[in-house]
């Protein structure tokens, strides 16, 4: 228990993080609230046009709603790679009695490398003139008749950009994965192997119950990352070809910085906003009633 | 909770360009070409997006660095970003913040005209004329930087001319002659395509230059008006112009002209297959020259490479001499910071920059000097020179400075789709039509 002097010193260090919380976060949120009622193209004069940019974005844009549900097949397809993998490697690993270190390191690598040369590094494999590394790959293990222009291809494009992405942050989750799960009590493992459980209930019965926080936080932070992706599809296919690969974020920032549309640029943020806040509440709603359950 | 950084990043651009916006000053007389008093000497910016290492900032930087020498205290400061989309956002940030420089570029977009309406900009015609030199630039050259209405508020320092260049060799082995109109051209990527050979190699990831060849049937079809009407919604792809366009089109796409996959290849890529002799066709600009009808050009290519212009189509109202002869992006002059200082060095430059420019070896915007044609270039060089001496009156504006951005934007998007067959020509004039009325009347009022 604290005194009440010391209560008072404690919230006066607080203050400031949370004014710059406010100066950075709360104040752009509300100020993108208010930008998304008015009709404003930066030179011209800001018209006032109530919920019109709403119900625009509701029913009159297919172009959102074919982002909206581009931006959750790269959410499903980044986290089945990051978390999926991420489980299985840092399941793996512990299993390895040598070499652990360089295993996580090369897994980590890709996390490390800017995003950009990413992007440049994957258009050359997805080439198919000249014939890029998956497509000769393919050629090579006799699936030639699988070969074809993956960025180009309307029903490829958006597995093709989403790829690098969770390759990108599979080791990052590895090695949190891993740090929970090697905290895993041997007591209890041992106890169930005594108890002839087999490796699967081991798994699911002992290791994954005890890592549940860790995987909840994982999954949030999987998640936001995943709803936030933007750079990687910007760079390799501008959301192309047509809107096959354009994602929430990057339409929002064309609206803004290309169309010149900051009222509707505006609208569409704020659905994005609501859109996370949901996806985490979402989470923390299925994860916490599997674990009372 | 990340996701509220981008949102809040984005707004945050807004915010400031709000804030900026109240408190912006009132734009000076745009008609105001000879401005009075002392030449006080200071550093002055040029937003451009032109190659960093390019002919145009190396000799701006020379005629700074003289106007230096006379004025101390003068600095020209150029920041350039070439690529082009990543400069129009700039752009339009700063202009939205009213914290343009004193020069920048732009081209003829509604996005410009809405600052000329403003009066952002000084009348460059009036200014071209008070420094007397207005005569000597080449009628084209001021056209492409022109409105719709006429007036001229952009300087052009390039003159190019865009040519469809192709490798007679390869023609040869499919079994193909030059075309004669434009209806021949997918019968020709079939051809070439049955001989094994990429009939057309194109740059599909930077969009603008698939969109040159939407722009080419309506030019023949309807002439330039075409498109002027089109932006506004006075026209639309379902009429007769529009509709050939489309249909035109769809076929190159059905014949496979472009290469696979071409719509996430680059720059680079696309130059790289015609100069390895492995696309038959190529549709590039006289800014290329340097790269095409030179000794640098590979010499296992370099024997069987020439060039047509724009074909010609049945019924044709533009001469075979009108085509796309673009002048570059133009530099416009911020009436809020035009002073003596800074009439007084375009004066200075001005003048003197066309003869360095055309000592590089490109075709200047005026028609006092003469280019002098590099050492190592082929013969090639000076026939696509002396094309620039013999062109019509009218020419092909690239749409892409045309159209509203948000309309452009689509009509790139939905170009890659018809063309790869995604989408049918029907399916494209409905969308675009829809896309044009929904947003013209935003920037046509």
């Amino acid at each position: 228990m604290l005194p009440n002097r010391s209560k008072t010193s404690v919230l006066v260090f607080l203050l400031p993080p949370l004014l710059l919380y406010c100066a950075a976060v709360l104040f752009p949120i509300l100020q993108s609230l208010f930008l998304s009622f008015f009709s404003w193209n930066g030179i011209s004069e800001m018209e006032f046009v109530g919920f019109a940019n709403y119900v625009r974005m509701l029913t009159a844009d297919d172009i959102f709603w074919r982002s909206f549900f581009n931006a959750l097949l790269y959410l499903a397809i980044c986290l089945v790679l990051q978390l999926g993998g991420a489980l299985v490697v840092a399941s793996l690993l512990t299993s390895l009695r040598r070499g652990r270190e360089l295993i996580k390191t090369l897994y980590l690598l890709p996390a490390v490398i800017s995003t950009v040369a990413i992007a440049f590094l994957f258009v050359p494999i997805y080439s198919i003139e000249p014939v890029g590394l998956l497509n000769q790959l393919l050629h090579w293990i006799g699936l030639g008749n699988l070969e074809r222009a993956w960025l180009s291809d309307v029903n490829t494009v958006l597995a093709a950009v989403s790829a690098p992405e969770g390759w990108r942050f599979t080791g990052l989750y590895m090695l949190i994965i891993y740090a929970a799960l090697i905290a895993v009590p041997k007591e209890l493992e041992e106890a169930a192997v005594l108890d002839g459980a087999s490796k699967w209930t081991l798994f699911t019965k002992i290791r994954f119950p005890y890592i549940r926080p860790v995987w909840i936080t994982t999954t949030i932070m999987a998640t936001t990352y995943g709803l936030r992706g933007f750079d990687i599809p910007y760079l390799m296919t501008n959301g192309g070809p047509g809107q096959s690969s354009e994602l929430l974020t990057t339409y929002m920032y064309k609206t803004a910085f290309t169309s010149t549309d900051f009222g509707y640029a505006s609208t569409i943020s704020v659905f994005i906003v609501i859109e996370c806040l949901v996806a985490v509440g979402l989470i923390l709603f299925l994860l916490k009633r599997k674990a009372d359950a | 909770m990340k996701k509220q950084f981008r949102a809040a990043a984005v707004i945050a651009a807004a915010a400031l360009a709000l804030t900026a916006c109240g408190g912006g000053g009132d734009a000076a007389d745009p008609a105001n070409v000879s401005p009075t008093g002392e030449i006080k000497p200071r550093e002055i910016s040029w937003l451009l997006s032109r190659p960093a290492d390019g002919a145009v900032i190396n000799i701006m930087k020379k005629l700074a660095d003289d106007y230096a020498q006379e004025h101390p205290g003068f600095e020209l400061n150029l920041i350039t970003t070439p690529d082009r989309p990543s400069y129009i956002q700039k752009l339009e940030t700063l202009a939205a913040a009213n914290k343009l420089p004193e020069l920048f570029d732009t081209d003829a977009t509604p996005f410009a005209r809405q600052l000329a309406q403003q009066g952002k900009m000084v009348d460059a015609e009036k200014l071209l004329k008070s420094l007397e030199i207005y005569d000597d630039y080449r009628p084209g050259a001021l056209d492409y930087q022109r409105f719709d209405d006429g007036s001229l508020f952009m300087i052009p320092f390039q003159f190019e001319l865009e040519f469809i260049w192709y490798n007679k060799a390869l023609l040869e082995e499919a079994g193909v002659s030059v075309p004669t109109s434009l209806d021949d051209i997918p019968a020709m990527c079939t051809a070439l395509r049955n001989a094994g050979i990429t009939p057309i190699a194109i740059d599909g990831q930077d969009q603008w230059p698939l969109e040159r060849y939407v722009a080419y049937q309506a030019f023949r079809e309807a002439g330039p008006e075409f498109v002027q009407k089109l932006k506004k919604g006075e026209a639309s792809f379902a009429d007769p112009a529009g509709q050939k366009t489309v249909e035109w089109m769809a076929e190159l796409g059905k014949a496979k002209c472009f290469q696979d996959g071409f719509s996430a290849q680059g720059y680079s890529d696309a130059q790289n297959q015609f100069t390895s002799g492995q696309a038959a066709m190529y549709n590039i600009g006289t800014w290329e020259l340097p790269s095409l009808a030179t000794d640098k050009l590979n010499p296992e290519v370099r024997d069987d490479i020439d060039f047509f212009t724009l074909p010609t189509t049945e019924g044709s109202v533009t001469a075979a001499n009108e085509f796309v002869s673009p002048s570059g992006i133009g530099m416009a002059v911020n009436s809020k910071t035009y002073d003596p200082l800074v009439s007084d060095f375009l004066k200075f430059a001005l003048e003197k920059y066309p003869s360095e420019y055309a000592a590089t070896g490109a075709l200047s915007p005026t028609t006092n000097v003469q280019t002098s044609i590099p050492a190592n270039a082929t013969p090639l060089y000076n026939r696509a020179l002396e094309t620039a001496n013999g062109l019509g009156d009218q020419q092909a504006m690239p749409w892409d400075t045309q159209l509203d951005p948000t309309t452009n934007g689509r009509l790139q998007q939905e170009l890659v789709l018809l063309v790869q067959g995604n989408i049918t020509p029907e399916q494209f004039t409905t969308t675009m039509d829809a896309t044009i009325k929904q947003n013209a009347p935003k920037f046509f009022k």
